[in-house]
């Protein structure tokens, strides 16, 4: 089973999309969205095999930040997003 | 203590091969699209993952059969680093560029009992089932040059039709004694994939005596019968349809 201090993968990647809402400012009468992003992130990964014999892919940010006698291995993730406008990912 | 905390770790990752590490990641990154469509009902600003790629950091090892990895762990050093690009791609390009899934009819090999050497092979020349050998047998390639004499392909055609026989076993529904047009005695055992082999001549054994097979096809096989074959009582009949089906049938016979 994957370490509790880890997430399924796809997780990981749903909460770094969990951008706010447009962002409005009614006096000027702006609105301003992210249309998409691309983003590069250092991951620790911890890969194993479920009951089930299929491999689960646990993964989280960088957990601590302070220096320590030997680092974490760090693993990057890079991928690009694009805002959808409706429920066909047009 | 840190080298003991190193030890201790490095018995908890797990050697996993590519094929099963990206099929997970494809699992993952389907469930991150419904999510995200479920989020879309509701909330109008949502994203979609048009491109991923990750670097990893990891240590192939190859035991002679198959290439495996193991993540890097906290300290080691002197990984190799590997990157999975995954692309969005159309449904279009997924037709192009893969398969048609099995057909209902067809065989895995994973299905048949084939020697792991001529499985290696045969997974090398990226044949999986019993239609893509049917493939491969349509453009005249002959397995056995291509594969450096390791494929025994006899021995292959052998065990698929093994397989293909159990999947349609044959089925007795009657056995009935009539006299054929020289008046000369014949048992008549009827069913369903009987003699489904073509070319091959079903042999049939009577009270342990031989006895002549008169005529056979898919519903009905004639067993010619001598004076002495059939006794009142039980009789046992044995016949061989094919090499890989055995129908054992007692006939009664009423004194």
């Amino acid at each position: 089973m994957i370490d509790e201090a880890f997430i399924p993968f796809e997780q990981i990647i749903e909460q770094l999309l969990s951008f706010r809402d447009d962002m409005v400012d009614e006096e000027s009468g702006m609105r301003l969205y992210i249309s998409g992003c691309e983003i590069e992130s250092p991951v620790e990964l911890d890969v194993a095999w479920d009951e089930n014999g299929v491999l689960q892919i646990g993964s989280t940010p960088p957990l601590y930040n302070v220096n320590t006698t030997f680092k974490p291995s760090f693993h990057k993730l890079r991928f690009v997003a694009q805002r959808t406008d409706d429920n066909n990912g047009k | 203590m840190p080298n003991e905390l190193m030890i201790t770790m490095a018995s908890e990752n797990i050697a996993w091969q590519l094929e099963d590490f990206v099929d997970s990641l494809v699992i993952d990154l389907d469930k991150t699209r419904e999510t995200l469509a479920v989020k879309a009902i509701n909330k109008p600003l949502t994203y979609t993952v048009k491109e991923l790629a990750l670097d990893l950091n990891i240590f192939p090892s190859y035991d002679g059969d198959q290439v495996k990895f193991i993540t890097a762990q906290p300290g080691q050093e002197g990984a190799s680093k590997v990157t999975i690009q995954l692309g969005s791609i159309t449904d279009q390009q997924v037709r192009a560029t893969t398969k048609a899934p099995e057909s209902k009819n067809d065989i895995n090999l994973n299905e048949i009992d084939v020697d792991k050497t001529t499985m290696k092979q045969l997974r090398k020349l990226g044949v999986s089932s019993v239609d893509d050998l049917k493939q491969i047998e349509k453009k005249n390639v002959d397995l056995q040059k291509v594969s450096d004499n390791t494929i025994d392909y006899s021995k292959l055609a052998n065990q698929i039709q093994k397989s293909r026989r159990s999947q349609t076993p044959p089925k007795v529904r009657a056995a009935t004694l009539s006299l054929d047009e020289n008046n000369l005695p014949y048992l008549s055992i009827r069913g369903d994939h009987l003699a489904v082999q073509r070319g091959f001549q079903p042999v049939a054994v009577v009270n342990r005596k031989l006895a002549e097979v008169l005529s056979s096809s898919e519903g009905e096989v004639r067993i010619l019968l001598a004076e002495d074959h059939l006794r009142s009582g039980e009789n046992e009949v044995i016949l061989a349809v094919d090499p890989h089906a055995l129908i054992k049938v007692n006939v009664k016979v009423q004194p």
